[in-house]
């Protein structure tokens, strides 16, 4: 009876263990599928307000690696040359008057609107997150994510992934008290060139701030070398050299 | 010529800004116009670029006659408890890259109007240098330069290189010192990311820099900055032969997502202050002192932004030396009274630069809380901003709302109200309170 418990347990802990590896797995294809490991890109922010009024920013980006992303924002002219620099968990902000970068959380937002600094300045979510679960659905997959580190905007992910392409098109994200933050959707699956399709507009809104609508639209996604030197506080005020 | 003040800040606002028809450019009342097109013209990249913001400034100060700052200025010849000021500020930023070759300059025009000084207006180069990249890891940049070093956000005790910053508003743009530098980045995996070493060479003459010193030298220089454990650090240190030379550190890190600290620190070897007693009598002391802050930054889960700093400034005044000070103006003041004599109070006068300053005693503590978007109003920031003087127990307490409603426009209202007793440093400030609104357009 014994053997029996351990083999049954083991068999348990093995299934576990392979769903979780298979769901991490599938989370770096989605990572790559959603943009190669070194990059840039230009992104346009909308954000909508309940009375139609609305507020647009645009950035250009690098990103490198996993967890190294840097931008500026092109306009409009009030926040031009605004840069955001983020290295792992760490997050700095540059504004060209204040003239030198001051850290900054994942949970503020440097645009205001429904986006926080985490989903403008979007690492490799495989660096951020374990999957825990994973679900087949009609369209794919739907991977249950939980935070590896503390200083994340969102404790938990329920990613929905197409697998036609392993892309996803839905995010549903929660805080530690299981209440939802916000929804992403992922819309417009365009291919930008070189092999990179992805969706090219994310929508969200949030039970927090109801009637608001933030949108980030993506173009000029390409592939590019970049030096590591470049994600630096000293380099933050250069970034727009780089276009 | 309050009125026509008044009137002439409503009328640039309405007639130069224009915000309304912005406004309704601005305003949809579904999704279908959304412009989801990226073909603009940020993605096309010119060699060039040139912005620029006005704003127009209406300045109400509530005098106090009896405050002994007031008396040092005006004695007994004014007799207006209240002053107005009208600012028209423009800032234009300009700057042409070529290759590894970037030219830059920020310039700043100044007209205004108030009652003592009728019209005047300044201009001025705030930077204006030319950076040289030859590689990711190398900038050389030679001209007018802000070096601003430290983490503090009201208070740089650290920053060796700059103009002190304007409590009133740290952020504003500060104007550089004319500077040789580089920056040499090395980025790495592991414990340490990144390493920055900064070197600085700053001559003084008499037609450069010359409001640091009054002989002909090099101050050198230079800054280490390393990021390990998720933690900013800076090292860094300036050398002159006829002014102090100085060594510090400072340190910023995130202790939870929510939840940043930092500190600055500066040892000032051979600092030289000069104090003047009740009866104009001038001693000389010195000695090397240490300046210290620490701080922390705090988002709370309501957007609620709290920012706290604690200030040892060593090169300022004990509680007695600035009572000494005060008590000098107000003996001053009593001989110009009973003799029409002014030696006592051009004597306060020689050392008002001092004195007078911002912060210019021992222990301060710095508190700012602003929230971000109430009552569901996108792009309002309620803030209140306290200033405690820990030595005499005075203080300065500062209400401000700002607000953008349309794009590139912002609306600024503050008010400023000085409290303490008498013979303390805002106490005995020119004014009790004022009223600053400014509005600013950026195009």
């Amino acid at each position: 009876m014994r053997k029996i418990i351990v083999i049954v347990l083991l068999g348990l802990f093995y299934s576990t263990l392979v769903f979780a590896l298979d769901g991490n797995e599938i989370l770096k294809k989605v990572d790559r599928n959603l943009n190669p490991e070194s990059f840039e890109m230009y992104r346009k922010l909308i954000n909508i307000e309940p009375d139609g009024t609305k507020k647009e920013f645009v950035m250009f980006s690098v990103k490198k690696g996993k967890e190294k992303i840097a931008s500026v924002f092109l306009s409009p002219a009030s926040e031009k040359g605004r840069g955001t620099l983020r290295i792992g968990e760490n997050m700095w902000l540059y504004i060209p008057n204040v003239g030198k970068p001051i850290r900054i959380t994942s949970l503020q937002s440097v645009t205001g609107g429904v986006f926080n600094n985490s989903d403008i300045m979007r690492v490799d979510y495989n660096s951020e997150y374990n999957c825990e679960k994973i679900e087949t659905t009609d369209k794919g997959y739907t991977l249950y994510l939980r935070a590896k580190l503390k200083n994340v905007a969102y404790e938990t992910l329920t990613m929905f992934i197409d697998s036609k392409r392993f892309l996803p098109y839905k995010i549903e994200a929660y805080a530690a008290s299981g209440m939802l933050i916000k929804n992403l959707y992922f819309k417009e699956v365009k291919d930008f060139g070189d092999g990179i399709i992805r969706p090219s507009i994310i929508e969200t809104d949030s039970p927090l701030y109801k009637g608001y609508k933030s949108y980030i639209v993506f173009a000029n996604v390409k592939k590019r070398e970049l030096a590591s030197e470049i994600f630096s506080l000293n380099y933050m005020d250069k970034i727009e050299g780089l276009r | 010529m309050r009125l026509v003040c008044l009137v002439f800040t409503i009328w640039v606002t309405i007639v130069f800004f224009n915000p309304l028809p912005l406004f309704s450019q601005d305003t949809d009342n579904g999704l279908t116009d959304l412009n989801l097109d990226f073909k603009i013209e940020e993605l096309e990249k010119k060699p060039y670029s040139i912005n620029a913001d006005i704003e127009t400034t209406e300045t109400i100060r509530f005098l106090d006659q009896d405050a002994l700052l007031f008396k040092q200025k005006y004695l007994n010849k004014k007799n207006e408890d209240v002053t107005w000021q009208t600012d028209l500020d423009l800032i234009v930023e300009a700057q042409y890259q070529q290759g590894s070759i970037k030219l830059y300059g920020r310039f700043n025009g100044l007209f205004y109007y108030n009652d003592d000084e009728s019209f005047e207006s300044q201009r001025k180069a705030e930077e204006a240098y030319v950076s040289f990249q030859p590689s990711f890891s190398l900038a050389i940049d030679a001209g007018k330069k802000v070096h601003k070093w430290g983490k503090g956000y009201a208070f740089s005790p650290s920053a060796f290189f700059a103009r002190p910053k304007d409590l009133d508003d740290p952020d504003a743009t500060l104007e550089g010192y004319y500077s040789v530098s580089a920056d040499y980045i090395k980025s790495m995996e592991g414990i340490v990311r990144t390493v920055a070493v900064t070197p600085i060479f700053m001559p003084v003459t008499r037609d450069l820099n010359h409001e640091i010193g009054s002989k002909d030298e090099l101050i050198w220089g230079g800054k280490v900055y390393v990021l390990a454990y998720d933690t900013d650090v800076d090292l860094m240190f300036s050398i002159s032969d006829n002014l102090t030379n100085r060594v510090g550190f400072d340190f910023s890190k995130n202790l939870t997502p929510s939840f940043e600290v930092h500190g600055d620190a500066a040892w000032v070897k051979d600092y030289r202050q000069y104090i003047i007693d009740a009866a104009g009598n001038v001693s000389e002391q010195e000695d090397t002192v240490f300046n210290l802050l620490l701080g922390i930054r705090y988002l709370s889960s309501q957007d609620t932004t709290y920012i706290f700093e604690y200030y040892r400034n060593g090169q300022g005044y004990t509680d007695w030396e600035y009572e000494q000070y005060l008590t000098l103006i107000e003996n001053g003041f009593d001989q110009y009274i009973n003799t029409s004599s002014q030696t006592l109070i051009s004597k306060s006068k020689t050392y008002a630069a001092h004195y007078n300053q911002q912060a210019a005693m021992k222990n301060y503590l710095y508190l700012k809380i602003s929230q971000k978007d109430p009552f569901d109003i996108l792009y309002f920031v309620p803030a209140i901003t306290f200033i405690y003087n820990m030595d005499d127990k005075s203080a300065s307490i500062t209400p401000q709302l700002t607000y953008t409603p349309v794009t590139n426009f912002t609306i600024d209202l503050k008010t400023g109200f000085l409290l303490g007793e008498s013979k303390t440093e805002y106490g005995e400030k020119i004014n009790t309170a004022k009223v600053v609104l400014s509005m600013r357009y950026y195009f």
